[in-house]
């Protein structure tokens, strides 16, 4: 089952309408919902057909919710500018209280349909992305592959700990390793248009003398090399994992032309 | 005599809840460890297991089973604080270094998520339906009330209406539910649990307004902060509410929150304000009102059958009715 354009949009409305609060997105930006993590998570959810149709619509709402928490957290900033206006100050505010706000949003849309082990689920996942966020924060990494790791754990956890609820750890890696270069790919055109490359920030205050082109390139070969791995990982998938299999084989005919002309050279 | 004083008897199983507090927050990383103890061992009066434990002796008292809310409630407190510290960019809490001031924002704000989550992992080894819909919903009405606070900040045209559904979210709901969780996981009745649910929401209202009348009647040694914070800070709070009706004060305060940055407002300026204030009626006119919450908590509790359990909420709300610093 291949999760349509129209699921994820209804979804995607869903999950905008929970999230709404009229006073928090006059001062912060709405929320960005990755519509990647969200079509893995309907493809995960909607096969699992033990399900029903309510308790479907609420984990794939729900984990997203977090996610959007996880995320609007970050963008608290990490030190306080002795310059700044009140406005920044207030977005900053803000922020910190819409993560909790949808927080407790996850908890309430789950408590309302009894599911005491799916709250713990989604409990654990934020339990553990905030252990690999402070080692991020020290700069606890050996190397950029240990980096590429790090960031990759922090990115997928909460989709992880979904599909394992779910599935037990047989689908981790391929997901894992598809959603990571998913935003690489996505991160690196973006820095051609916008200039912004957050992967790359990110390492630079690890590494302050890694420059531009070069990481660049080291992120292209990594794409390049995770395609065929996840390809071949997909195709060696059991056919109890064909919803997931025909997902990403789909993904990947369709995000093709997206990668850069030095994914090939890396 | 001390608060701690008056509940004294539930030493040992606050101690057994102080444990259980510690090993919840065992984080794998050391700064997310060390940060979470720091916060634990900062205290505070633990009063919302108190509340969760005294509701729960008044039926079928079992402290494995309800440690469990008692540490998820308190464990949401906490998480709740460390955020808080980083919205009022606070250095200090209860005299010590905040976290946020120790480690900065980002480190603040892992902290408070992890110990969420953590509390919601505890929360979920009880499978009562009720216990979550309460908790849950607490725990958004809290961040509800929290944005409402920020959006009310200089808003001087609001009502009194305006003033109490925001502490009822800010204290109230939280103290209500501890007492309404130890009474629905003890197995009492709906009725009696309706009637502790009442006693902690009016003990809350009363609670914080005390404490807004306190941040204009006590000395900055007393509060650790300077006399009339929270109206410099733009919390329009009870006193201020009444005092407003005299045209001076409004005046007054009108004329030296003028600049929209708030600034330039000197000690002397807030002497005047502090004393302009307790020259009008508007510190007796919000203690009558804490005592009518405060009447209110102990009338609710008056069909339960007498008991030490009874006695002890009794007395703390006696007690914090007294609380003059």
């Amino acid at each position: 089952m291949n999760t349509s354009i129209i699921e994820i949009q209804n979804l995607r409305e869903l999950l905008e309408d929970k999230l709404q609060h009229e006073y928090l997105e006059k001062y912060i930006q709405k929320p960005v919902i990755d519509d990647e993590k969200l079509s893995i998570l309907i493809s995960l959810v909607n096969n699992r057909l033990s399900l029903s149709p309510t308790q479907k619509d609420q984990y794939i709402i729900t984990a997203m919710m977090v996610q959007v928490a996880l995320d609007t957290h970050e963008l608290v900033p990490v030190q306080n500018d002795s310059n700044e206006t009140n406005e920044e100050k207030l977005t900053k505010q803000l922020r910190v209280l819409a993560g909790d706000y949808y927080s407790g949003l996850y908890y309430l849309l789950l408590s309302e349909i009894e599911d005491f082990d799916f709250i713990h689920t989604l409990a654990s996942a934020i339990k553990k992305i905030n252990e690999y966020k402070i080692k991020l924060y020290y700069k606890e990494v050996e190397s950029f592959d240990d980096f590429i790791e790090l960031t990759k754990k922090i990115d997928s956890a909460v989709i992880l700990q979904v599909a394992q609820f779910l599935y037990g750890s047989s689908l981790d890696q391929v997901i894992a390793d598809w959603l990571f270069t998913e935003r690489m790919s996505r991160e690196i055109r973006e820095a051609h248009i916008s200039g912004q490359f957050p992967l790359y920030e990110a390492w630079q205050a690890i590494d302050q003398y890694s420059n531009h082109f070069s990481f660049t390139n080291k992120i292209n070969g990594i794409i390049h090399k995770n395609r065929l791995k996840i390809a071949d990982q997909t195709s060696n998938l059991p056919d109890q994992y064909l919803f997931i299999k025909n997902h990403l084989l789909s993904r990947i005919n369709e995000t093709k032309h997206h990668d850069s002309p030095t994914a090939e050279e890396g | 005599m001390r608060l701690p004083k008056i509940y004294g008897f539930l030493k040992k199983d606050l101690d057994i809840i102080e444990s259980a507090l510690h090993e919840s927050i065992q984080a794998t990383h050391p700064v997310l460890r060390k940060a979470s103890m720091e916060l634990l061992e900062a205290g505070g009066k633990r009063i919302r297991p108190v509340f969760v434990l005294l509701a729960g002796q008044l039926r079928d008292y079992d402290i494995n089973n309800i440690k469990k809310v008692a540490v998820s409630l308190e464990l949401i407190h906490m998480a709740t604080l460390v955020h808080d510290d980083v919205i009022d960019e606070a250095e200090l809490r209860r005299g010590k270094p905040t976290t946020k001031s120790l480690y900065g924002n980002r480190v603040a704000m892992y902290t408070g998520d992890y110990i969420l989550a953590r509390a919601l992992e505890e929360a979920t080894t009880i499978r009562d339906a009720n216990v979550h819909r309460l908790l849950s919903k607490t725990l958004v009405e809290v961040s509800i009330g929290e944005i409402e606070q920020i959006k009310d900040k200089f808003v001087w045209d609001q009502t009194l209406r305006d003033y109490l559904r925001r502490i009822k979210r800010k204290t109230a709901l939280l103290i209500a539910s501890s007492c309404k969780l130890g009474a629905i996981v003890s197995g009492l009745d709906e009725r009696d649990t309706d009637r502790l649910y009442q006693y902690g929401y009016n003990i809350g209202m009363s609670y914080q307004i005390i404490d807004d009348i306190l941040d204009f009647t006590s000395s900055a040694k007393e509060l650790g902060k300077p006399a009339g914070n929270d109206l410099l800070q733009g919390n329009i709070t009870l006193p201020v509410l009444y005092a407003m009706e005299n045209k001076e004060f409004k005046q007054m305060i009108e004329e030296t929150f003028i600049h929209p940055d708030h600034t330039d407002i000197d000690e002397n300026t807030m002497k005047m304000i502090l004393s302009k204030l307790k020259s009008t009626d508007a510190i007796n006119m919000s203690y009558k009102v804490s005592d009518l919450y405060l009447d209110k908590a102990l009338r609710s509790l008056d069909p339960l059958p007498h008991s030490r359990a009874k006695q002890t909420l009794q007395d703390i709300a006696k007690y914090i009715g007294k609380r003059r610093s």
